[in-house]
């Protein structure tokens, strides 16, 4: 019986909450706010909000071509792989005090599950057979290698300061690291912390791939380059890809550095008289409400108004920002946190 | 549900592909000025795609030379179904001041069906919108006729 039980609830996880469908709505709903916000930016009227969804919903209705050159299994398969992969992310981020899954080191899977959908996205460009996908390619993997070494220098230095307060070393359980801003309040207020979200701010829009680091996908020049050959639902997505992957990025920037709303949501809630199950579920509400309110203001942050005042970098110049500025400040962020401050 | 989901979509994110027949650039100056901020196109969804296969309406301006025609026709079969095909300026509608030059081929009605023709040379970025408005109805006629 309690077999069942958990099977549904994992399931549901899986499926609703945190999983497939939370990330579609959300996920949407963040980019469609992000093209309103650059729109006002420029005084344009902008899209609605609700865009996205048309987006998507349309290319669901549209002809799938997969092109003659094409290795059809990998064509259509790769962006199903891109999607799951996100989804799992977000299972293992928590919610403040709630989490799907949770390990002893999620950090690290994150880490290596962040690349997939970066990588499905080459393999379905590769097997597209284009030439404007060939450059992409090779552009998307300069940007993942540009952007991974101050992702891993950021997580390095948040388990660092984390582990030596509990006394183990690093702490690369993100459910720990949370729990223990629950209590001890958010890490965003140390020095070494604020250089780490700095550097994760300036991560964001390269991990997503949007404005100034969208040389790979840059629609001017090299038609859209990985996805020059896609059409119809595979078409759609990705771009559903992407919409949660700016969820994730956002959420795991909640998750790392402002983790000690979930220990004010808690004594909210003790100050109302509520216990047990019924303010399990009302935090979980609010938490999820207050989740996806940062989400947006970070989206708006760090990927708005940087795609609204900056025109793309070349491949080079973006792996040069990455490697020295960000790299920089991501790594006097470490050398705090190993100093302890 | 699902496919009158799918309809109402339809007809709010018509996706722009542009293709220069030839075009002496005016009517091609037009057409970006349609998605700047003083007319904004994409308040009704329109979004210029950087690839045929992403698109839902082809634009084609310029009197569609000799040399541009093949290329034109292989773009325009490259855009799932179902697509939307307008011409902008008097150019590829009827040769304009190019009619009868031996370099061209025009006009493109004599070789695709063409759904919606935006005259003038160049139109205005109201016309140009006006003729997407109507090209973005004759695409959802043709997703409710599709299966």
């Amino acid at each position: 019986m309690s077999i069942i039980l958990d099977a549904v609830k994992y399931l549901l996880y899986i499926l609703v909450f945190p999983g497939f469908l939370f990330c579609f709505l959300s996920g949407m709903l963040l980019c469609g706010i992000d093209r309103k916000i650059v729109a006002r930016m420029q005084k344009r009227v902008g899209p609605p909000v609700l865009q996205p969804f048309y987006d998507f919903f349309k290319l669901c209705g549209k002809e799938t071509i997969v092109p003659a050159a094409a290795s059809r299994t990998a064509f259509l398969l790769a962006p199903l792989v891109g999607l799951a992969a996100l989804v799992v992310i977000q299972l293992f981020i928590p919610v403040f005090n709630f989490s799907a899954f949770s390990g002893v080191a999620d950090i690290i899977v994150i880490l290596y599950l962040l690349l997939i959908p970066a990588l499905s996205v080459i393999f379905g460009g590769a097997a597209s057979g284009s030439p404007y996908a060939g450059v992409g390619l090779s552009r998307e993997m300069v940007t993942i290698i540009s952007v991974e070494l101050p992702l891993v220098l950021v997580l390095l230095a948040v388990a660092k300061t984390v582990g030596s307060a509990l006394g183990t070393g690093l702490c690369f359980s993100l459910t720990q690291i949370v729990a223990w801003q629950a209590q001890h309040g958010s890490l965003i207020g140390t020095p070494s912390m604020i250089a780490a979200a700095i550097a994760m701010l300036m991560i964001i829009p390269g991990e997503t791939g949007s404005h100034p680091f969208d040389a790979a996908e840059a629609e001017t020049e090299i038609c859209e380059g990985l996805l020059a050959e896609y059409s119809g639902a595979p078409l759609g997505v990705y771009k559903l890809s992407h919409a949660v992957k700016m969820l994730t990025m956002t959420s795991l920037f909640v998750a790392l550095f402002f983790g000690g709303i979930g220990g004010g949501i808690d004594r909210l809630l003790l100050s109302w008289g509520l216990t047990g199950g019924a303010a399990g579920a009302i935090g979980m509400l609010i938490g999820i409400v207050v989740l996806f309110l940062l989400c947006v203001v970070l989206t708006i942050v760090c990927i708005s108004f940087v795609h609204a005042v900056t025109a793309r970098l070349r491949i080079e110049q973006i792996f040069k920002y990455y490697w020295t500025v960000v790299t920089g400040v991501a790594l006097i962020s470490l050398v705090l946190a190993w100093y302890g401050l | 549900m699902f496919k009158k989901l799918i309809e109402e979509s339809t007809g709010k994110s018509p996706w722009l592909f542009h293709i220069n027949a030839g075009s002496c650039n005016g009517c091609d100056i037009e057409l970006v000025s349609v998605l700047t901020p003083r007319y904004d196109a994409e308040r009704l969804g329109f979004k210029l795609a950087g690839s045929p296969r992403h698109a839902d309406i082809v634009v084609v301006t310029g009197p569609v030379t000799a040399q541009s025609l093949p290329r034109v026709l292989r773009a325009i079969s490259q855009v799932p179904e179902p697509r939307c095909i307008v011409t902008m300026g008097s150019c590829p509608q009827s040769g304009n001041v190019f009619r009868g030059s031996y370099s061209i081929a025009g006009p493109l009605s004599k070789y695709v069906h063409v759904d919606v023709d935006v005259a003038g040379c160049a139109p205005k970025p109201e016309a140009v919108i006006d003729g997407l408005a109507l090209a973005t109805q004759i695409l959802q006629q043709k997703r409710r006729e599709m299966k």
